[in-house]
């Protein structure tokens, strides 16, 4: 063969494998291409997708924090009715002042949408730090106010009458009575009025159950009665003088204790309208309180009178208030739940909404037995003693065989030790007493 | 012949060459600024590897995110494979996550481009 025809040949081979490679790489080029251009579209939607997520996200913290603030001043002015709407009212007039300000050339001061959310949130806030100050001394109305046990004055009142008989007595031995006799009785009524202020100060501690004996007694004892000859409207504020009305004429016969029409302070009406609004169950006591002498001291079981009672079990209700209307984002969207209903019950009878098992999730039946076996074992309170480890577990255990808490979560409390952890952490070491924790662990399981 | 080992950063995977287990590993991200760059001295050294391979070489690619030029060069690699693939028992194993379509996707190209080659596609979940 003609050498040149081989080698044109051999070229033409080379030609077609070199085609062939070159067609190859060009197809394959276009598929990276290809796939390149797809990846970079899903990887831009998917970034279009988190930014908008993100703004969303950034949209509803904002709405949180505004709806926080807001909640925040509404508790500050609901502590107390002589501020009530006070820092609701305080941005209002400071934004109108400031968009003044904003107009006029006397002042080197502008404001945009920004400084302006800057200026709200600061006056929103601007009385704060009143959450922890105590109510009887934001509405201290005259220098004498505070809280205060009366037993000092009902005890001021038993000096009274102690006096009073002495002068009876003295009364007795000038109109020519024995005086041997007179003093005798007098020792007597002492006798007998000591005795009378010992039992009224004991009934005062409310340690234990009162019996109906016991109320009587105290009914009894109200009857005594001594002459007032000071007014009683003088040196008050213009607030109380509305509930207590002057006298017709003076020295007025006073009983040694009374339930008076001054001593109740009525519920505004709304507050029955707003309780049925949220799903309140819990019964309400038509009085805000009832500061009657007879009916507190008369107090069966406790020393609260059920307007307080109904007060205290009030924070969860202000609880659910305030959260309910913070504007929670999706993931925190069960808070305003969890937290309302650590006083629900699983058998019905708890509050504020007498909410049953089902409706009652798991986190809120681990908030409810959280809450009271920390309230327990607590010793911070002023009013209680701290109960020991063991007691808390008791108690717990019958709340569980009475339905109101969950058994398998109050297991998992005992077999996981959980209990004990708490324990060693915040309680004191006298609480931390030996617990059988097999045999309630057996009691729990027989329910 | 030397072992070559690269540690990975943030845009370029961890690289383990080893000529005695004959084993050809590529593990991480890979969008280096400058691909060809980044990856000659792994292609140089496979190249020299298969002048005298181990009877059996394992490649085990797992590549999260990989950049077009990347993907170019896995088909350049791919392609020393399949010259090689008569002087070894190459098994080649492309490790990708469950959710990574992408990696899927790259790995179901290579199958279809490099019919001869012992290509397994391994899915993998967190």
């Amino acid at each position: 063969m003609n050498p040149l025809i081989e080698n044109i040949e051999e070229l033409e081979s080379e030609f077609f494998k070199l085609m062939e490679k070159l067609k190859k790489d060009i197809k394959r080029q276009e598929k990276i291409m290809s796939r390149s251009d797809k990846r970079q579209k899903k990887e831009y939607d998917e970034l279009q997708k988190r930014l908008k997520e993100v703004e969303k996200l950034q949209q509803q913290q904002k709405e949180l924090l505004d709806s926080f603030i807001k909640i925040l001043a509404a508790a500050i002015d609901a502590k107390s009715s002589y501020t009530g709407g006070h820092c609701e009212r305080v941005p209002e007039i400071a934004i109108m002042l400031a968009k003044k300000a904003n107009d006029d050339e006397k002042f080197d001061f502008k404001i945009d949408e920004k400084s302006e959310r800057e200026i709200s949130i600061a006056a929103w806030l601007h009385d704060c730090g009143k959450v922890v100050t105590p109510e009887y001394v934001v509405d201290k109305a005259t220098k004498l106010e505070t809280i205060y046990n009366r037993i000092h004055e009902i005890r001021t009142r038993f000096e009274v009458i102690y006096r009073d008989l002495i002068i009876e007595s003295l009364n007795k031995k000038l109109n020519g009575e024995d005086e041997k006799e007179v003093d005798k009785w007098l020792e007597k009524e002492h006798e007998k009025l000591k005795e009378e202020f010992e039992f009224v100060a004991k009934a005062n501690l409310g340690g234990e159950y009162m019996s109906e004996k016991e109320r009587n007694k105290i009914k009894e004892i109200a009857k005594r009665e001594w002459l007032r000859h000071f007014d009683k409207t003088l040196g008050l504020s213009w607030a109380e003088k509305e509930r207590v009305k002057p006298d017709e004429k003076l020295p007025v016969t006073e009983k040694l204790l009374a339930d008076k029409p001054e001593h109740i302070i009525k519920r505004d009406e709304n507050e029955l309208e707003e309780f049925q609004k949220y799903g309140f169950k819990i019964e309400i006591p038509k009085n805000l309180y009832n500061y009657g002498e007879i009916y507190n001291l008369t107090i069966p079981k406790g020393t609260l009178t059920k307007e307080e009672f109904f007060k205290i079990q009030e924070h969860v209700i202000m609880t659910i208030k305030m959260l309910e209307n913070l504007l929670f984002p999706d993931d925190l969207k069960n808070v305003p739940l969890y937290a309302g209903t650590h006083h629900e019950k699983l058998d019905g009878s708890g509050y504020p909404r007498k909410l049953k098992a089902k409706d009652l999730p798991l986190p809120s039946r681990m908030l409810a037995i959280a809450d009271i076996f920390e309230a327990l074992t607590a010793h911070d309170r002023p009013y209680k003693t701290p109960k020991k480890l063991s007691e808390a577990i008791k108690i717990l255990t019958f709340m569980v065989k009475d339905g109101h808490l969950d058994k398998e979560l109050f297991k998992l409390f005992l077999k996981s030790g959980v209990y004990m952890e708490y324990a060693k952490k915040y309680l004191k070491e006298d609480q931390i007493d030996e617990v059988d924790i097999e045999k309630y662990l057996k009691m729990l399981s027989e329910m | 012949m030397e072992n070559l080992h690269i540690e990975a950063t943030k845009y370029t995977p961890e690289i383990n060459l080893d000529a005695k287990k004959g084993l050809i590993q590529i593990k991480g991200k890979s969008y280096p600024e400058n691909t060809f760059e980044f990856y000659a001295p792994v292609i140089e050294w496979i190249k020299e590897y298969f002048k005298n391979p181990k009877d059996e070489t394992a490649v085990e690619m797992e590549i999260i995110y990989f950049n077009s030029s990347s993907s170019k060069l896995f088909f350049d690699l791919f392609d020393i494979f399949d010259e090689m693939k008569d002087k070894s028992n190459i098994v080649i194993k492309w490790i990708y996550d469950e959710e990574n379509e992408n990696a899927l996707e790259a790995g179901e190209d290579f199958i279809e481009d490099f019919e001869d080659l012992d290509i397994r596609l391994i899915a993998k979940s967190e």
